[in-house]
């Protein structure tokens, strides 16, 4: 197995933060990860989403951003925290990217790049992906 | 027994939520020496069972889990 490939192209913050925690552990372990965001998923990366953390949540979600008993790291810290300690690296989807109108300095400083679907392909080929 | 246990490392972890104290043990681990014990403390249940899997997977050594009043103490020896 040479790693995880993850597609993050949901804005719903639960599922980011999971395929934050599981990609993390998983570069945190030494397994390479490829994390491309596509599509709605690029909008919680947005600074102004962050620092208003104005994002797409459910109740499990709220519960997370307002618990004042259990730390739970925000999905850019944790990806950003799993870059520093394993061989993890996130892309954000040219395509979605111009149809946000966004350039890569318009999201939070944990992009390695972007990618188109091509690019993609040829990261996830010996990859197991997981679609979130 | 627990009374008896050291750690060489304690890494206080209360109060974080998964994944928090097994980051920072893998954290800790990477950049240890060989034989190196750890303790980490967790109030996270989760923490309880995801820590000795990954210590198995990772080839260290569980060395036994001590639970207090509202936290764990997991004792990890490096390999």
């Amino acid at each position: 197995m040479n790693g995880y490939a993850l597609v993050v192209a949901t804005d719903e913050f639960e599922k980011i933060t999971a395929a934050s925690i599981i990609g993390s552990i998983a570069a945190a372990s030494d397994i390479p990860v490829d994390v491309f965001v596509t599509m709605n998923g690029l909008r919680p990366f947005e600074h102004e989403v962050v620092e208003t953390r104005d994002f797409t949540t459910g109740p499990l979600g709220e519960a997370m951003l307002t618990s004042e008993e259990t730390e739970v790291p925000l999905f850019t810290e944790q990806f950003r925290d799993a870059r520093e300690m394993g061989p993890m690296n996130l892309y954000a989807c040219t395509m979605a990217m111009e149809m946000w109108g966004r350039e890569l300095d318009d999201y939070v400083d944990i992009f390695d790049g972007e990618l188109g679907v091509s690019g993609f392909l040829t990261k996830a080929s010996d990859k197991q992906v997981i679609f979130v | 027994m627990s009374e008896q246990l050291t750690a060489d490392v304690t890494i206080d972890a209360r109060g974080a939520g998964c994944p928090g104290p097994l980051m920072d043990l893998i954290g800790k681990v990477k950049t240890a020496d060989s034989g190196t014990v750890f303790e980490l403390q967790t109030s996270d249940r989760g923490s309880v069972s995801d820590v000795p899997e990954w210590v198995e997977k990772a080839g260290h050594e569980l060395v036994e889990t001590v639970e207090h009043e509202d936290y764990w103490s997991i004792y990890v020896q490096k390999a």
